[in-house]
């Protein structure tokens, strides 16, 4: 038999040593690699940081057009200890938890009736496929109309944005699965529902995990165009106030928050995506 | 002599192509008996996936009666164990959670089929990888995974489409001994198929040899080796001229 000899055969004596040494010195290498990279990464920002003091305080750009680093950092400070900032973040924070949950709901819900249920499939696949086409930005300005100043108009744009990249995923992983596994299950006389739990749904898991991280970035992008467009608080309301009141350090300052927010968030998905996941890795 | 088990009489598969009708399978008739080892061979495109499908229920024939156990074939069955070229494991469930994805589609008892999972590995090779993922396997590992779990619900039919057609000829060689050692012990109707005759030859009580455009049963050859079957039977005379038999009648010898 050849391969029945266990993984981790325990190597003779002399090999012993010399393996040891060598799984000590990848361990060192990668430990290396990572501090490499990460020092790389800590030196552009660095550099980026660097180049923007330099452009801002020696007065190659007007203050007015981008602040110094030192402007936005008092910025910083003065804006959250405002008796206005929480608020107005509590109110964002809602609206995009509220439309990303119900944006991605919807789409995996409606991904999987399309995928499984031919009629619904013939039935509505091509009015989705189409809605898909126009940018959905353009309904900003109905559905502040529709649903008003308050945080129902963002979460609907929030929603209409996330929902076709959930659904298109999730139509495209319960697709995208062998022809042998699905023969396999129908050999064993597995129900539909069977089906789908043991091999459509995990088999999907990767590619709608994908269609999350998407939904994330455009359930903030939702949210914040939609405050823009009509809104009396959020952080897209401030930012456009103080752009209007030419306070930029400020401005700066919250897109800088807003952005590190977005990011800190995609880092937890992708750590989840992971755990969810962990068979890619293998 | 034991009853067929299975029979099929006047079998025709026709698949309608953008090009006309493509005929896949004309006019095949056989009987299987029970516990008998039998394979299909034939060049690429003769029908041989095509009736295994059929068999397995997994697709309609266009014509004919085909009988298991008496019943007509018109949808899976789950005494009937079928077995693919690549070994599909579902790489998020570990080695032992594949070889018990039947007993749980099935609903079967828990406690037997958690036994019988170890029973099984430990009868493939791969008792201390219950743990381990598909993905941590080699080829030769992950289609031992494979047969364990076409065992795992004890069909007393199984239906195998070139399952180590994928592997390289030593690992393919030590599936095929495995193979007979598993069926020397548990006696299962068994339905290979292949395109290597010796591999034919060499695991079969009978070969049904089919040949191709339209996909037609050309003959059935008894293999009369003595059981149970060593590779060593390769070297003798019998052997050799049972292959040639075959080679003949597919044509590849003039
Ligand atoms: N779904 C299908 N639609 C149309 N034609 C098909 C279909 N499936 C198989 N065929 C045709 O039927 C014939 C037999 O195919 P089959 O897969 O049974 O051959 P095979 O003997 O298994 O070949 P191989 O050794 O290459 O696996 C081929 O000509 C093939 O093109
Ligand atoms: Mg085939």
């Amino acid at each position: 038999m050849t391969d029945t000899a266990p993984i981790h055969a325990p190597p003779s004596d002399r090999q012993g040593d010399a393996i040891a040494r060598f799984m000590e010195s990848e361990r060192r290498r990668t430990r290396r690699e990572l501090w490499t990279n990460r020092l790389l990464a800590l030196g552009f920002g660095l550099f980026v940081l660097a180049l923007w003091a330099i452009a801002t305080h020696g007065g190659f750009v007007h203050k007015l057009i981008i602040p110094t680093p030192l402007a936005t950092l008092e910025a910083a400070g003065r804006v959250s200890a405002a008796d206005y900032f929480w608020p107005n973040v509590w109110v964002t924070l809602q609206e995009i938890f509220w439309g990303f949950v119900i944006g991605m709901a919807a789409g995996a819900f409606f991904g999987i009736l399309v995928a499984m249920f031919a009629p619904v499939r013939a039935t509505l696949y091509p009015y989705l496929v189409a809605l898909q086409a126009p940018p959905k930005i353009v309904l900003a300005p109905i559905f502040v109309t529709w649903f008003g100043f308050d945080m129902e108009s963002k979460i609907a744009i929030s929603v209409v944005m996330c929902f076709f990249p959930m659904f298109l995923n999730t139509l495209t992983g319960l697709s995208a699965v062998d022809p042998n596994a699905i023969k396999l299950m129908r050999s064993l006389t597995a129900s539909r529902w069977q089906t789908f739990r043991h091999l459509l749904l995990p088999n999907a898991a990767p590619i709608m995990m994908a269609g999350v991280k998407l939904c994330w970035t455009l359930a903030v992008l939702g949210v914040i165009v939609g405050e823009f467009v009509g809104a009396s608080a959020g952080i897209g309301y401030l930012i456009y106030a103080m752009n209007f009141q030419l306070d930029i350090p400020a401005v700066f300052f919250l897109i800088i928050l807003l952005s590190v927010f977005t990011l800190i968030v995609y880092q937890v998905i992708e750590w989840l995506e992971g755990r969810v996941i962990f068979w890619n890795s293998l | 002599m034991t009853q067929d088990i299975i029979t099929g009489s006047g079998v025709s598969k026709v698949y309608a192509t953008a090009t006309g009708p493509l005929v896949a399978l004309d006019d095949v008739s056989f009987g299987i008996r029970e516990g008998e080892f039998i394979s299909l061979v034939g060049p690429s495109g003769c029908g041989k996936s095509t009736l295994l499908s059929i068999l397995g229920g997994l697709e309609d024939k266009s014509l004919g009666r085909l009988e298991i156990d008496g019943r007509e074939i018109d949808r899976p069955r789950a005494d009937v164990g079928m077995m693919f070229q690549t070994p599909v494991l579902f790489p998020w469930r570990t080695i032992r959670e594949n070889v018990r994805l039947p007993g749980e589609i099935l609903r079967l008892n828990k406690t037997e089929q958690k036994a019988r999972t170890e029973e099984l590995l430990e009868m493939v090779g791969l008792s201390g990888f219950g743990d381990r993922y598909p993905g941590e396997l080699s080829g030769g590992m992950r289609q031992r995974v494979g047969l364990a779990r076409l065992l795992a619900h004890d069909p007393k039919v199984l239906m195998m489409d070139e399952p180590f057609g994928a592997l390289d000829e030593f690992t393919r060689e030590t599936m095929n001994i495995e193979l007979l050692r598993i069926w020397e012990a548990m006696r299962k109707t068994v339905i290979f198929v292949t395109h290597n005759i010796g591999e034919a030859v060499f695991l079969s009580d009978r070969v049904f040899v089919m040949t191709p455009r339209p996909g037609r049963l050309e003959g059935i050859v008894e293999i009369d080796l003595p059981r149970p079957r060593t590779p060593e039977i390769m070297r003798e005379a019998r052997y050799g001229e049972l292959v040639f038999q075959i080679r003949r009648m597919l044509g590849v010898d003039h």
